[in-house]
C-alpha cells in the first residue's frame, strides 16, 4: 500500500502551495485532484493574455510549473471517496487505491450557490462559475445573448471574462443595493490590488456599454426545451421582487451567481468539529492559525475552510503545510511560530475582504422565499418541488435531517451539496430559526459516486 | 404547562405511528411523543420489506399475516401513499442445497396457504435477468410488499392527528412519574403530561425509558448497513434475498453476518444489505461491512459493478432474544406498555402492533390469542428492587 507523509486533496491554489511549500520542507507529498488536471477552480484552463492577471494568478501559475520538478507524486483524474483516520480510500479510471498518510490537508475548495427559481432547471442556466470555466478552460461561449445575475463581486469578474473574449453579457443584475457595498468600504482599506482590479471591471463594463444594474433579480426564465428569456424584477429594500417591476429580456444562457458554499465532505467525514460562519460562507472546519483541525493530523486549508478568495487559499495553503511539516516533526514549534507570523497580516487582510465578499454575495431571503414557489424543484436529482418542502416544514421539519426523511431532499446523485444551503435558508425563512440550526446532511461514504466494483474492492495495490 | 391524556406513546418510529393511530382511530385521546422528529430512529435507515417466509407457522406468521393484511388496507385508509409495492419477493439459491431448503420453505408456506412459487435455474433468470447466471434456482413468493418505512410513518402520523391525535416533536422522554406503582405522568423536554398509561415504542432505545421505571428490557441494538446505488431503472424487478438470510438472522454471533438483499425503490435507486452484527449503539459506517456487502451484491448480480454506489447508512434494529417482539402490558408496572423489540420486522409487523396495543388498552377481551406469544411478561419483567447508588 503507498504510503505518504502528507497526503494533499484538492490541486486548486490552496492544494499547490500547500505540496510545493512542503516539498520544500523535506516532506515526501502525494496530491490527489478529480479533475484531469491540477489548478482547480482559479486556474482552470490557460492564462490568456487578455485576462487580467492578479498577483494570486501568476503566483498559481508559477506553482503549476513548478509542480513537475518539484518531487511530488500526483494523481489526477483520482477520486477520494472515503478516509479513515489516515487512510484515503482513491478511485482512479484504473481502479481503486488505498493510500496511508502520515497527515492529510483538505484542500477541496468551495462550489457555488445558485437561488431556485421558476424555470431555474431549464437547459442554458447556469452558475456564473460555469460560465467562467466554459469561456476560460473550453473556449465555449454558452449562447449568444448571456445575462449574469445574482449578487456579489464574482458577477465583475465574470462579466469581464466575457468581454475579453469579444462576447459582452447583455446585462448584470446585482440584488443588493449600492448603499450595502459601500458599508465595506473600510474592510477594503489597504487593499489597492482590489480595488483597482474591481475598478478595472467597471470600466471595461462601461466601455462594453453592459448595463450594471443593482436591485434586480432574474424571477423567471421562459422556454420550452431551452432558454429563450428571463422575466427580471426589481426588488424592493428587504429584497423581494417589486410586481409590477418585471421586464423580460430575450436571452439563451444565464449565469446565476450568490456566492459559495465550502466543501466540507472531507472534514465532516473524518468527525471534525464544524461550525456556521456566515462570513466564511456556512459550514467550515473549526481550525487554528496553522489550519490544524481538531482531528489529529489533519488539516484544512483553502475555501474548503472558509471562501476567501484565490489569494487567501495560496496562504493557508502554505500555512497548513508548515502545520503538517510541524506535526512530522521536519520543523520545530518556534520556526512553525516563526513562519506563520510573516503571514499574519497579509492573511487577516485577506479575511477581512473575505468577510466583505461572502456578506455582498449572500442571498437576501425574502427573495429566496419568493422565488422557491409550488412546483419549482429544490432537489434536482430528485425532482423535490419547493412546495412538498414547505409542506414538511409546516408539519413541524425543522432540520436538513429531518426534511431528507419526509421527502427525497439530498438522496440523489450529488447527495444534497447543491439544495443543502438552499433548504436550511427556507427552513429560517418559513421558521425564524437561525439558518445553523437547520444543519447540514450528514455525510456518509462514499464521498462521490464510484462504481460498485471499486467499493468492493480490497483497495490495496 | 402540563397535559393530560389518555395514553402517551414514546417514539415516533413506524412502530409507534402504527401505535398512535390505532388508539387515535379507537377513539382514545393519545399524544405522541419524540425526541426527534417523525422516523428519525431505525425506520428511515432500514429496508422496506415486509415479508412473510422468514416467519415461523404459528403465533409469528399469523401476526405477519394479520399485519400484511392491515397494510393492504392502510393504502386506501390514509390518504397519503406510502410507496406500498406488492410485488412480492425473490428467494435465491447459489447451490442445490440452498435450492433444496428453498423448496421446504415454500413447501411449509403453502401448507399455510401462503403462495409460493421454486423456480428452476432458467426460471429464475427469466423474471431476473440481472442475476448471475450460476445460481441454482429460486423460491418467488408473490404476496410479500414494499413499502417505504419513512412515508408510511409520516402517513400514519398525519391520519392520526386527523383523528384527534397530538403529536409533540422535539419531546425528548426525561421522566416517567408514578403513583405507587401506578402510572402517573411522564416529563419530557416540550412539557409534562399527566396520564395513566404509557406505551414505550422507542425502538433501540426503548430500555432507556424502561428504566425509568426500573425494568430491564432484553433488547439490544443489532446494527445493519446498506448501501445505495445511483438510479439503475428496471435493474432488478423484484427484492431479492438469498436464502441464507433467515439463518443471519437467527444465529446468536456477535460477529458481523452478511447476507445479501437487494431491492430497488420507485425512484430506481437499489439498497444493497444486508448485514448484522452487534456494535452497540454506534451508528457510524464501517467500511470493511459495506465491502463486504458490495461483494455479495456482485456474487448475485454481477451486473452492479459499473453502477455508481452513492451514499452507505446504518441503522439499529432492536433485537429480542427469541426473534419476536415485545407487544403487550407489563403487569409488575400497571399502566406500562411495550411496543418494541421488532428487530428486522419492525415494518411488517407495526400496523398488527398498533392494533394489539390498541386492543390491549380499550379492549382487552378481542386481543387475538396469538398475542400471547409476544407478551413481554414471557421474559419476567421485574421492577428491579436495587436502590439506585449515588455516585
Ligand atoms: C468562476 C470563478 C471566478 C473566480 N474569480 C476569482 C477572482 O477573480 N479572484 C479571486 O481571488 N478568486 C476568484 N475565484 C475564487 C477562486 O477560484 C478560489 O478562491 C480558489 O480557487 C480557491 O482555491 P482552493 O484551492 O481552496 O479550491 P479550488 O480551486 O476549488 O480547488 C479544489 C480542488 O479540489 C478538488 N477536489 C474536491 N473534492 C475532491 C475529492 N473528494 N477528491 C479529489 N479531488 C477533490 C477539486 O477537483 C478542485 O480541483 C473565482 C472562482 C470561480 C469559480
Ligand atoms: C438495515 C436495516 C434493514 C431493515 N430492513 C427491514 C425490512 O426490510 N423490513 C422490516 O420489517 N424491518 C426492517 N428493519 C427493521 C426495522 O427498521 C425496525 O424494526 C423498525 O424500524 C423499528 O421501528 P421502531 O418504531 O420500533 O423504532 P425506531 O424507528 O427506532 O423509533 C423509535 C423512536 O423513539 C424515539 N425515542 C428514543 N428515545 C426517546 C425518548 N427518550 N423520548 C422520546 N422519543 C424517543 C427515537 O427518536 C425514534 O424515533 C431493518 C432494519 C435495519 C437496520
Amino acid at each position: 500500500m503507498p504510503f505518504a507523509e502528507l497526503a494533499v486533496v484538492g490541486a486548486g491554489p490552496a492544494g499547490l502551495s500547500a505540496v510545493v511549500t512542503a516539498a520544500r520542507l523535506g516532506v515526501k507529498v502525494v496530491l490527489i485532484d478529480e479533475y484531469i488536471q491540477p489548478g482547480g477552480q482559479y486556474l482552470k484552463g490557460e492564462a490568456f493574455a487578455d485576462t487580467l492577471s492578479s498577483p494570486a494568478e501568476r503566483q498559481g501559475r508559477a506553482l503549476l510549473r513548478s509542480l513537475p520538478s518539484a518531487g511530488i507524486t500526483t494523481y489526477w483524474q483520482t477520486v477520494v471517496w472515503h478516509s479513515e483516520k489516515n487512510r484515503l480510500h482513491l478511485h482512479r479510471p484504473q481502479g481503486p487505491l488505498t493510500l496511508d498518510a502520515a497527515t492529510v490537508i483538505a484542500a477541496t475548495g468551495a462550489r457555488e450557490l445558485a437561488l431556485p427559481f421558476p424555470g431555474w432547471t431549464l437547459p442554458g442556466v447556469m452558475t456564473v462559475g460555469g460560465i467562467q470555466v466554459l469561456v476560460k478552460a473550453h473556449r465555449v461561449l454558452p449562447g449568444q445573448k448571456i445575462l449574469l445575475a445574482g449578487s456579489g463581486p464574482l458577477l465583475l469578474a465574470a462579466a469581464y471574462t466575457l468581454i475579453s473574449h469579444g462576447l459582452p453579457p447583455v446585462a448584470v443584475l446585482e440584488s443588493s443595493a449600492p448603499r450595502q457595498w459601500m458599508r465595506f468600504g473600510p474592510a477594503l482599506g489597504g487593499q489597492t490590488g482590489r480595488m483597482s482590479e474591481g475598478w478595472r471591471y467597471l470600466q471595461a463594463l462601461r466601455r462594453a456599454r453592459v448595463p450594471y444594474r443593482f436591485r434586480r433579480a432574474v424571477v423567471r426564465a421562459l422556454g420550452s426545451d431551452h432558454l429563450e428569456a428571463v422575466v427580471t424584477a426589481r426588488l424592493d429594500s428587504r429584497g423581494r421582487p417589486v410586481s409590477g417591476s418585471e421586464e423580460t429580456i430575450p436571452v439563451d444562457a444565464l449565469g446565476i451567481g450568490f456566492g459559495f458554499i465550502p466543501n466540507v465532505d472531507l472534514t465532516q467525514l473524518a468527525g471534525c468539529t464544524h461550525r456556521y460562519a456566515p462570513a466564511l460562507g456556512g459550514w467550515v472546519p473549526l481550525v487554528n492559525e496553522h489550519q490544524a483541525t481538531d482531528v489529529p493530523g489533519l488539516f484544512a486549508a483553502g475555501e474548503c475552510a472558509g471562501v476567501a478568495g484565490a489569494e487567501a487559499a495560496l496562504l493557508s495553503g502554505e500555512a497548513a503545510a508548515w502545520g503538517a511539516a510541524c506535526h512530522l516533526g521536519r520543523v520545530d514549534r518556534q520556526e512553525l511560530a516563526h513562519h506563520l507570523t510573516r503571514l499574519k497580516q497579509a492573511r487577516q487582510r485577506q479575511h477581512r475582504f473575505a468577510a466583505v465578499l461572502n456578506t455582498l454575495s449572500s442571498p437576501p431571503d425574502p427573495l429566496l422565499a419568493a422565488l422557491a414557489v409550488g412546483d419549482v424543484p429544490i432537489c434536482r436529482c430528485e425532482g423535490v418541488t419547493a412546495a412538498a418542502v414547505r409542506q414538511a416544514i409546516d408539519r413541524g421539519a425543522r432540520t436538513l435531517d429531518a426534511l431528507k426523511t419526509a421527502t427525497r431532499v439530498g438522496q440523489g446523485l450529488c447527495q444534497g451539496r447543491t439544495c443543502g444551503p438552499i433548504l436550511a435558508r427556507l427552513v429560517a425563512s418559513q421558521t425564524g430559526c437561525p439558518v445553523e440550526q437547520a444543519g447540514f446532511f450528514r455525510v456518509r461514504p462514499p464521498l462521490k459516486p464510484v462504481p460498485l466494483s471499486t467499493v468492493a474492492a480490497e483497495g490495496v495495490e | 404547562m402540563t397535559r393530560s391524556a389518555d395514553v402517551v406513546v414514546i417514539g415516533g418510529g413506524i412502530v409507534g405511528a402504527a401505535c398512535t393511530y390505532y388508539l387515535a382511530r379507537a377513539g382514545v385521546d393519545v399524544h405522541l411523543v419524540e425526541r426527534q422528529f417523525i422516523a428519525s430512529g431505525t425506520s428511515r435507515a432500514c429496508d422496506s420489506l415486509t415479508l412473510l417466509w422468514d416467519k415461523s407457522p404459528g403465533p409469528e406468521l399469523i401476526l405477519g399475516r394479520a399485519s400484511t393484511a392491515l397494510w393492504a388496507g392502510l393504502v386506501e385508509e390514509l390518504d397519503e401513499p406510502f410507496e406500498y409495492h406488492r410485488r412480492g419477493t425473490v428467494l435465491l439459491a447459489e447451490d442445490e442445497a440452498g435450492l433444496e431448503a428453498g423448496r421446504q420453505t415454500a413447501a411449509a408456506m403453502q401448507a399455510q396457504g401462503i403462495r409460493a412459487e421454486p423456480l428452476a435455474q432458467a426460471d429464475l433468470l427469466k423474471l431476473e435477468p440481472a442475476l448471475s447466471p450460476d445460481l441454482a434456482g429460486g423460491v418467488f413468493f408473490p404476496d410479500d410488499a414494499q413499502i417505504d418505512a419513512r412515508r408510511a410513518a409520516l402517513a400514519l402520523v398525519a391520519a392520526a392527528r386527523r383523528q384527534g391525535a397530538t403529536v409533540h416533536q422535539g419531546a425528548a422522554v426525561t421522566g416517567i412519574r408514578r403513583r405507587g406503582e401506578e402510572i402517573a405522568g411522564v416529563t419530557t423536554q416540550a412539557g409534562d403530561f399527566a396520564t395513566h398509561r404509557v406505551v414505550c415504542a422507542a425502538g433501540v432505545w426503548s430500555n432507556s425509558l424502561a428504566r425509568l421505571v426500573n425494568l430491564d428490557l432484553p433488547i439490544r441494538p443489532r446494527k445493519g448497513h446498506i448501501l445505495v446505488t445511483a438510479r439503475a431503472p428496471g435493474f432488478i424487478h423484484h427484492p431479492l434475498l438469498e436464502g441464507g438470510y433467515v439463518s443471519t438472522v437467527q444465529t446468536a454471533a456477535e460477529g458481523v453476518q452478511v447476507a445479501l438483499v437487494a431491492e430497488q425503490t420507485p425512484a430506481g435507486t437499489i439498497l444493497l444489505g444486508s448485514s448484522r452484527e452487534f456494535a452497540g449503539f454506534d451508528r457510524s459506517v464501517s467500511l470493511t461491512v459495506v465491502q463486504a456487502i458490495a461483494r455479495r451484491a456482485l456474487r448475485f448480480l454481477p451486473g452492479l459493478a459499473q453502477v455508481p454506489a452513492i451514499r452507505s447508512y446504518a441503522g439499529l434494529r432492536p433485537w429480542s432474544p427469541d426473534h419476536l417482539p415485545l407487544i403487550g402490558p407489563v403487569e409488575a408496572v400497571p399502566g406500562f406498555y411495550l411496543a418494541t423489540g421488532h428487530e428486522g420486522s419492525g415494518i411488517s409487523l407495526a400496523p398488527v402492533t398498533g392494533r394489539l396495543i390498541a386492543d390491549w388498552i380499550v379492549n382487552p377481551n378481542r386481543v387475538m390469542p396469538a398475542a400471547a406469544a409476544v407478551r413481554p411478561d414471557r421474559f419476567e419483567l421485574r421492577p428491579r428492587t436495587d436502590k439506585p447508588t449515588n455516585h
